[in-house]
């Protein structure tokens, strides 16, 4: 039991881990679920762009004294404006507006985290810092985080119609663009949500990390879903513990543990397709023996 | 007398200054088939897609049952098959997570209901694919595929289908079961106009056929006609405006 002690209940005895683990939690199970849909509609660096172009927004309401949720999302809605801007009157090709209009951005919201007076505030939002949740981050996480898990589960058909045939949704009339911009608000918001524990950065990973490696796991959406949730518990609860004992700093610890998901899932691949392939070569070889 | 199911006037699809359909009158009868043809480029795709009103840049109308197809009720009987490429066939979906998508406009709840369920099987099995009900989609043949977007159509219970290339890339087999279930469609009252290159399927399968080049109606008559070797002759002989 001392394992136990150790690594859980020790750093659980101080209360703002026990603030960090709950807020850790909600994001753990929204983010790679929106994942699972951002990764299918291959739209993960225009998820990435937006989690960097959402530092500006939240600088400035931090400097303002606003809501740093209402900040993230009009920046969010910003860089997809520009986006759209770039591609369709100066017509440039989508990838390059988004970097463009991505990094333009983020290097606002770095100037803007410049003004802030503590040296660190920049780190803290661009790694997150568990030390710095309070309880009502906690409440407004949870809350967020249940909304985007609840939307995106009453949505599947749709997400599911949009995804496969975005051609055909529009003829059984489904409104393709307005569930582009649900998905890209749901992640606008799992990014706000995971901005005081993992950063702004480090919270797209743990968008994106699980919901690859579930992929690569299975091919049934709600096994996909399901395995990504877990994947995502995994690193982001792991990945807070090891910064915790290895005083590193929380983000990219639980961002290399959401990409060790996709390492332990290459190999889970590899095992299941090695046992199969011994399956069916014993199954042929009875075959054979028969005959 | 059949009545009519789907008609167009003065059809125009517009691509910046580029025309792809320019207009196009044309009637669909109830259950009747009618094959499109024409060279690559000659506007099929964009003629269908207007159809199903997918191109912004068209002009003139579209009638549906007599009505312009603006209410769900009146949409809802034009079902529009594309091409299977335009699909994405890598994604962790199930068949009849696909089929089901179709029944979104009668859908009540945020969940799918026992009928919209039992409606999927039904368009799955007279697609001769309820074996596949559960399959990945990941995992099934092009032939099956295209089985399955038509069941998809199907569970829209439509009065007009429109069919882009469903032929397209098939074996023989393949192309035979596809078939069989285009003529069923047809059997079941459902009117049905069909984008192929297959000029021995279009005579096989369809008694009338519409011939477009550049964008503009070429020939419309009975498929013995149009496809006869002079009217093979004018369809894929390049136009000047082409050349």
């Amino acid at each position: 039991m001392s394992w136990w002690n150790t690594w859980l209940a020790e750093p659980l005895s101080s209360e703002f881990m026990v603030r960090a683990l709950i807020a850790t939690v909600a994001l753990s199970v929204a983010a790679p679920l929106a994942g699972v849909w951002i990764v299918s509609r291959r739209m993960v660096y225009l998820a990435d762009a937006m989690s960097h172009s959402m530092l500006a927004g939240v600088a400035g309401a931090a400097i303002l004294g606003g809501s740093l949720l209402v900040g993230g999302l009009v920046s969010a809605l910003v860089l997809a404006l520009a986006v759209s801007w770039l591609v369709t009157k100066a017509r440039a090709t989508e990838d390059g507006a988004i970097g463009v209009a991505g990094q333009a951005l983020f290097a606002l919201g770095i100037i803007g985290v410049s003004y802030q007076q503590d040296p660190r505030a920049l780190s803290h939002v661009l790694f997150g810092n568990p030390l710095t949740v309070t309880w009502r981050d906690v409440a407004v996480d949870v809350v967020l985080a249940s909304v985007v898990i609840l939307g995106l589960v009453l949505a599947k058909p749709l997400l599911i119609a949009t995804t496969f045939d975005p051609q055909h949704a529009r003829t059984v009339g489904i409104r393709v663009g307005v569930v582009d911009v649900l998905l890209l608000t749901a992640l606008a918001v799992i990014v706000v949500v995971g901005l005081v524990t993992v950063g702004v950065l480090m919270a797209i990973t743990l968008t994106v990390a699980p919901a690859v490696a579930a992929r690569m796991a299975s091919d049934r959406l709600d096994i996909v879903l399901l395995v990504s949730a877990v994947l995502g518990l995994v690193a982001g609860i792991g990945g807070l513990f090891v910064s915790y004992h290895a005083s590193l700093p929380t983000g990219p610890a639980v961002a290399l543990a959401a990409t060790l998901t996709v390492v332990g899932a290459y190999f889970f691949r590899r095992l299941r397709w090695g046992v199969g392939r011994a399956a069916s070569r014993h199954t042929h070889s009875e075959t054979m023996v028969r005959s | 007398m059949r009545g009519t199911a789907l008609q167009a006037n003065d059809l125009t699809v517009m691509y910046g200054s580029r025309c792809g359909v320019q207009g196009i009158d044309l009637t669909l009868s109830v259950g009747e088939g009618v094959a499109l043809i024409g060279r690559n480029g000659a506007g099929k795709s964009s003629l269908l897609r207007a159809l199903a009103g997918l191109e912004p840049g068209s002009s003139g109308s579209v009638l549906l049952r007599g009505q312009i197809p603006l209410s769900k009720s009146v949409a809802g009987g034009l079902a529009y098959v594309p091409q299977r490429a335009q699909a994405r066939w890598d994604l962790p979906f199930s068949v009849i997570d696909v089929v089901l998508t179709g029944r979104y406009r009668t859908r009540r709840s945020f969940r799918w209901s026992s009928n919209d369920r039992r409606t999927a099987h039904d368009a799955l099995y007279l697609v001769d694919a309820s074996d596949l009900e559960h399959r990945s989609i990941g995992q099934i043949s092009g032939g099956q595929a295209q089985r399955v977007l038509l069941a998809r159509a199907l569970v829209q219970e439509p009065e007009v289908m429109l069919l882009d290339e469903p032929f397209a890339g098939l074996d023989t087999a393949a192309v035979d079961r596809v078939a069989e279930v285009v003529e069923s469609l047809m059997g079941r009252g459902i009117g049905v106009m069909c984008a192929l290159h297959e000029l021995d399927l279009a005579r096989r399968l369809f008694p009338r056929a519409i011939a477009l080049q550049d964008g503009r109606l070429l020939m419309d008559g009975s498929t013995n006609s149009v496809l006869s070797p002079r009217g093979i002759e004018r369809i894929f002989t390049v136009s000047s405006a082409t050349s």
